[in-house]
């Protein structure tokens, strides 16, 4: 079978080396690589496509290797891949908060808040809210911290995911 | 093996119990006879340098509260310090109770037992958060062994385990819950629904939470716990003052069902990695490896070969944590026989 990939290398030497080694090692067969350093995506990065051909625990163990080598794999047969990430926030929140932090975090390129939930205490400083935000696959880290500096401005307390 | 016991609270008590109840078993298995030669308390110590009896140590200090009252061999007013002098012993069990602002009295114990060529088996997490660098260099430059299990996790396997059982394996970070305390107040909040004053309360009236349970619920124990896995485990030469710390204090009910809502729960966890050195409430699936219940302990880690491995168990009692410092004890003789 085949894999059309895209990843999302950045822009510095020996980067598309690093993705190539381990369809190598592994044993699958590189069909094609397109790699065009002067198209760059927002963040400065390069989508590389590549397609690869091999027999589907090979490439299950190429797409588990390239993540552990942290190389973001934006695509997968022309579909996007995300990711759900969930967090909830502690303090007096009120509705200011919310519109806002969500505006922020929607600002985030590859970010949407997808749902969201108020609960309310008697004691203001005990209200939560929890955000489930889909983002594109290999931001969380960056989103995780983000929220963080976020809630800490506010002076909310954040609870990330493990 | 001639042991010297300093600290006789509940730790203290407990390696007295477990190398009694283990007298028969430990010699014929290991060849190992232990003899407890000199146990501190703040009272004093009783000092026998042919071994002084467990069960009459325990029974001296639970009547009369004084390891100095111990029938003809009592010591009032003794400096530990000066019996690390006077009595002849292997190693030292270091079980005073923990300080996190000098890591005093067991930081000098522990130099001055290594200084003069014994192994030291600890379970006080202060001098090792504090100046985990130092001790380690100090017990290189003379030879001995310094022990640590039972600072992290109490019964839970974690040190050693990542040293000997994972030996090979290269390990990139660790994730855990390592307080006892705040883990029963975090579950009985998701599985009641109270709040945490009351749940607090609670847990201080059944004896779970201390009197004063800073050090536990605003996470400074986990943190200290977080340092020593960092330096012992991961090579980080790291102290108390590097690891951020958020508490459970400011949990609500309101936060926990939101969580449950969406399947989670909120926990207190300890990480160490490259990334990040904190102690912070964090959101665990339901049914995960961390989702576990009551005063359990639990530590994941991270391994290019192995992947994830974790381990749960006791993260505190008398005779749990003795039994780690009983395997470091085991582990000590089995290289010095």
């Amino acid at each position: 079978m085949r894999f059309n990939l895209v990843l999302d290398l950045q822009d510095v030497p020996g980067k598309l080396m690093e993705a190539l080694e381990p369809m190598g090692r592994l044993g699958a067969n590189i069909v094609a690589v397109i790699h065009q350093r002067d198209i760059k995506t927002e963040r400065g990065t390069v989508p590389v496509q590549i397609t690869i051909e091999g027999d589907k625990e090979t490439l299950d163990r190429v797409m588990d290797a390239l993540e552990s080598k942290d190389i973001q794999i934006m695509e997968v047969d022309g579909v996007l891949r995300k990711e759900q990430i969930t967090t909830v926030l502690v303090g007096d929140i009120v509705e200011k908060d919310v519109q806002d932090t969500v505006a922020r975090l929607n600002q985030l390129e590859g970010v949407r808040v997808a749902d969201l939930d108020l609960k309310m205490s008697d004691k203001p400083e005990n209200s939560a809210t929890k955000m489930v935000m889909e983002a594109d696959f290999g931001l969380k880290k960056q989103i995780l911290k983000n929220i963080k500096k976020l809630g800490s401005e506010k002076g909310f307390l954040v609870i990330n995911e493990v | 093996m001639k042991i010297v016991i300093l600290g006789f609270g509940a730790v203290g008590q407990g390696v007295a119990r477990v190398i009694s109840m283990k007298k028969d078993y430990l010699r014929s298995k290991y060849g190992l006879k232990p003899q407890i030669v000199a146990v501190c308390d703040h009272s004093g110590a009783a000092i026998k340098e042919e071994g002084l009896d467990e069960k009459l140590l325990l029974e001296t200090k639970t009547e009369k509260g004084k390891i100095s009252l111990y029938p003809s061999y009592g010591a009032p007013g003794v400096d530990s310090l000066q019996v690390l002098e006077d009595v002849e012993y292997d190693c030292l069990v270091e079980v005073t109770p923990t300080d996190i602002d000098d890591g005093e009295p067991a930081r000098s114990h522990i130099l001055k037992a290594m200084e003069d060529g014994k192994d030291v088996v600890t379970s006080n997490k202060g001098p090792l958060a504090l100046s985990f660098q130092e001790l380690g260099d100090c017990a290189g430059k003379n030879g001995v062994e310094l022990k640590f299990e039972a600072c992290v996790g109490g019964a839970m396997p974690i040190i050693n385990f990542a040293h000997e059982t994972l030996a090979g394996c290269n390990i990139e970070s660790i994730y855990g819950i390592l307080n006892g305390t705040t883990n029963y107040i975090l579950s009985r909040m998701a599985n009641e629904g109270s709040s945490y004053e009351q749940t607090l309360q609670e847990a201080q009236e059944m004896g779970i939470a201390e009197t004063n349970p800073y050090q536990d619920v605003e996470g400074i124990d986990a943190a200290c716990k977080i340092v020593i896995m960092a330096n012992s485990i991961l090579n980080l030469p790291v102290t108390l003052k590097d690891v951020d710390v958020e508490g459970i204090s400011r949990i609500t009910s309101e936060s926990i069902a939101l969580a449950k809502k969406e399947g989670m729960l909120i926990k207190l966890i300890g990480e160490a990695s490259p990334d990040a050195l904190e102690v912070s409430p964090r959101l665990v699936r339901q049914g995960s490896p961390f989702a576990v219940e009551g005063t359990l302990n639990v530590a994941t880690l991270k391994t290019d070969l192995a992947d994830d491995v974790t381990v749960v168990g006791k993260g505190a009692g008398s005779v749990e944590t003795a039994s780690a410092i009983l395997s470091d004890i085991v582990s000590i003789w089995k290289i010095r026989k």
